[in-house]
């Protein structure tokens, strides 16, 4: 009996082992074949970088350093930036304008696969212009004022309509991400805020991809990490030592990002790091850091309507009273002062602007002008540095340490990034200053100019000014709409002396952005580049220098290092 | 008189007998000190203040900086010494604010112990009991904007709750006494009972407790700070300066370390003076 019932037991347990390894080999196999999507292996090796966090993945949410690296990596665009500062083809393999300068017509390039495996079309290219403009965030505000709309004419072809001429339209293309629209559709949940289309899949697209760049989304938790792995059927190939995986993770304590990348366990670290762990880390075997001017600026944002803040002699006391040298000599070395709103590598910047610099009797004789003069004590200024990049605090205390010298008084405040961004959505939780680093969207001066202190951006982490400023739209708007580029840029140097002239910003610094990165078993483009002495300039367009798809890594010389051999 | 100079006496003599007791004394005795003086005793006392100095900065520990200094130049040292002074007003202040409250609150509630006073009451401060206080001070402290006063207002909020405790236990047994029923017997008027007759028999357990825990409040307002829920730079504070300091260990150690041990021995200070204050107070027979 017992011997019976034993049987009966071993023949359930053989069933289930064989049906469960059935199982296995079938979901694993079926992942390939469908999706493209690559299968771990053993020798796999994630390229691990860290950023500021929170970070969106929705190309019609996300608009920030991290959300840029992620979107670069997850979908493809119309066109790449190059480190040039012009672009080059990428989806769209060529394109034409009309002679009015508003119809743009683009020809795809054939046989692109998204995550899924579905063909890439102009209606995925429409439909994601049209998505990205009705949601109206990430990066619609560089389209919306422009476009009119966009219609596929065949399978590989799609026309944009311009309401008006938008003469960086070109540049501006790159933050045009692609999504497959039956994905999207098949993800919609209902009802939702945008009436037809439900909630459009942005609660999906929080956490999923429905792109068709190098990676796609493995793994995605929402407070910490993003792993995605490599899309083997890329229609941009694949070099056999690119890495299989792309991991990017919030930003932590510098300490354990020392510890992390001392570990190997840290390819590529951010750029928010004080200057004495990126010196700690240069002296580790195998690792580099490098230096160079990313198009990045450094500011110092004065809330223009708020008091003290809101009086043009009081900002400028504090732009006069403020030690530049000790930034670029103390704080972050290799960067310069910057000139202006427009960082010096961008087309359209003006290199004989006027600038402010250290003067201590002209920040005093522009605080005795100021209606604020005689009650400093009841006008303290708030300030706000970002938790993340703890070296902004040495910016906050020497902004504290300057000011007190023409007797301004100070309240420092360290705030998570997205805190800042939330107090800068609110015109009353908006500080007095806030330390803010800004990139262009897209290479050329209007980039900056738009987001900085067009009135469209006012509330945004990007502008904690408030500028509210009509004039300057008027400005900005008949530079963008301008086609003829010499004639637009002309039109830039214009807006810059305005702004400059009010005084809205500390422009602290353009950024001499450094990483460090384990060159001994990493091949990083823009590192090694830099490394070889070649060039000492990034790509101006934020987020895309951690292009993981250009990348090779070599695990074997890791364990090597590892090993001490 | 002759019987109060001769317990005076015995306390004194029992808080000798107990030499840790006297280290922790002349601890507290310095740290009080150094607060108190540290514009003349601080080498560099404009380093409490709105000061850079990037020719200085993170320099490890030498003659000239006996801390080192941070990574904007300023004297660890100095800044130690003026960052005592937030830290005493935190463990002082608090204690001196919250012991009345929680001591009156105990004591009425003992006093109508069993009446429906001492249920809403002691259920009241159960609810406060029962929520951890470091994280029921970090809540209220994150309302406010950060400062030192902020942050001791929230720890006091947090706090006032044990001594309402430790009283009312000791007031709803005190009230049963005889000398309390006597009182009650002749009339006296209830303020009198309460304060002079149940008050000062529950004093010797709430001292003993207030000065062992100054240097718990002290630990709390330095996390507080830690947090950046405590004072604002450029004020030196010890919880703010371990926090600064982290960010650049191991390298810098000095920058975190020192405040570190400064707050270990301000805990150790009130800690030793508080064991001997316990045996003071202790009704052991000599």
């Amino acid at each position: 009996m017992y011997t019976k019932r034993l049987g009966r037991v071993g023949v359930v347990l053989v069933v289930f082992l064989i049906s469960a390894l059935l199982l296995t080999f079938w979901s694993s196999s079926t992942s390939t074949s469908k999706t493209g999507a690559y299968t771990a292996q053993p020798t796999d090796y994630t390229i691990h970088t860290t950023e500021d966090w929170p970070t969106y993945i929705d190309p019609a949410v996300g608009n920030d350093f991290s959300d840029s690296i992620a979107l670069l990596n997850l979908y493809d665009s119309l066109v790449f930036p190059t480190v040039q500062g012009t672009v080059k083809p990428s989806l769209a393999v060529k394109w034409g304008l009309s002679k009015n300068g508003l119809v743009y017509t683009f020809t795809l390039r054939h046989g692109v696969k998204f995550h899924n495996g579905d063909e890439l079309t102009g209606e995925d290219v429409a439909f994601s212009m049209e998505r990205l403009l009705t949601i109206k965030q990430g990066f619609a505000y560089l389209f919306s004022p422009y476009v009119k709309n966009a219609k596929a004419t065949g399978k590989y072809t799609v026309v944009i309509t311009l309401k008006k001429s938008f003469g960086p339209f070109i540049s501006a293309l790159p933050r045009l991400y692609i999504l497959n629209k039956r994905t999207v559709m098949a993800h919609i949940v209902k009802p939702g805020t945008y009436g037809a289309f439900g909630d459009y899949a942005t609660k999906w697209l929080l956490t999923h991809d429905a792109g068709s760049g190098p990676y796609t989304v493995q793994k995605y938790n929402v407070i910490s990490d993003l792993l995605a792995a490599k899309f083997a059927k890329y229609w941009g190939g694949w070099s056999p030592n690119a890495p299989n995986f792309f991991e990017e993770s919030a930003s932590s304590q510098p300490a354990s990002e020392y510890a992390a990348f001392a570990t190997r366990d840290l390819d590529i670290t951010d750029e928010l790091l004080p200057l004495e762990t990126y010196q700690s880390m240069a002296k580790l075997t195998g690792a580099t850091v490098v230096t160079f001017l990313n198009g990045h600026n450094l500011n110092i944002m004065l809330h223009t309507k708020k008091p003290p803040t809101d009086d043009v002699h009081f900002r400028k006391a504090l732009a006069y009273v403020f030690d530049y040298n000790a930034v670029i000599s103390s704080i972050y070395p290799g960067s310069v002062q910057s000139k202006g709103p427009v960082p010096a590598t961008l087309l359209g910047f003006d290199p004989n602007l006027f600038h402010y610099h250290t003067n201590l009797q002209k920040a005093k004789a522009e605080l005795a002008q100021s209606k604020y003069a005689n009650k400093l004590d009841q006008y303290p200024v708030t300030l706000s540095w970002c938790a993340e990049a703890p070296a902004e605090e040495k910016v906050a205390l020497l902004f504290q340490a300057n000011a007190a010298e023409i007797g301004i008084k100070v309240q420092i405040t360290k705030k998570p990034f997205g805190s800042m961004e939330a107090d800068a959505t609110n015109i009353k939780t908006t500080p007095n200053a806030s330390i803010v680093f800004v990139a262009p969207d897209y290479p050329e001066a209007g980039a900056m100019l738009s987001v900085r202190y067009s009135s469209a951006s006012a509330g945004s982490w990007e502008q904690c000014e408030w500028l509210q400023n009509s004039a300057i739209d008027k400005m900005i708007n008949d530079a963008l709409a301008t086609a003829d580029q010499a004639a637009r840029l002309k039109k830039y140097y214009a807006i810059q002396a305005k702004i400059v002239d009010l005084c809205p910003t500390i422009w602290v610094m353009d950024q001499a952005e450094k990483r460090a990165y384990q060159s001994a078993y990493v091949d990083w483009p823009v590192g090694d580049a830099i490394k070889a002495g070649k060039t000492a300039v990034g790509s101006s367009v934020m987020g895309y220098n951690l292009y993981a798809h250009d990348m090779k890594v070599y695990p074997q010389k890791r364990a090597e290092l590892l090993s001490g051999s | 008189m002759e019987i109060f100079l001769d317990s005076i006496k015995n306390s004194i003599y029992k808080f000798s007998r107990n030499k840790v007791s006297i280290i922790g004394f002349f601890m507290v005795a310095m740290v009080i000190i150094v607060a108190i003086f540290a514009p003349l005793l601080a080498p560099y006392p404009k380093a409490a203040g709105a000061f850079i100095d990037f020719s200085n900065a993170s320099k490890p520990p030498s003659r000239a900086h006996f801390f080192g200094t941070d990574v904007v130049g300023r004297d660890i040292l100095s800044r130690v010494m003026f960052a005592f002074r937030g830290a005493l007003i935190m463990g002082l202040g608090v204690i001196a604010a919250i012991v009345p409250f929680g001591v009156l609150v105990g004591l009425f509630a003992g006093y109508y112990y069993g009446t429906w006073i001492d249920t809403v009451v002691m259920r009241i401060t159960d609810i406060f009991v029962t929520l951890p206080a470091l994280l029921l001070a970090l809540a209220v402290a994150s309302f406010g904007r950060p400062s030192l006063f902020n942050s001791m207002m929230a720890v006091a909020f947090a706090w006032w709750p044990f001594y309402a405790r430790l009283t009312y236990s000791m007031a709803s047994s005190v009230r049963n006494e005889t000398f309390v029923k006597a009182a009650q017997t002749i009339g006296a008027h209830k303020a009198h009972i309460i304060f002079k007759e149940i008050l000062p028999n529950c004093l010797a357990p709430i001292f003993t407790k207030m000065a062992l825990e100054i240097g718990w409040v002290i630990l709390v307002g330095a996390t507080l700070s830690f947090v950046g829920l405590g004072e604002q730079p450029p004020t030196a504070a010890l919880g703010t300066m371990v926090s600064d300091g982290a960010q650049y260990l191991p390298a810098q150690w000095w920058i975190s370390l020192f405040p570190a041990l400064a707050i270990c021995f301000m805990i150790l200070a009130f800690n030793l003076l508080g064991d001997g204050v316990k045996s003071m107070l202790s009704t052991e027979v000599l």
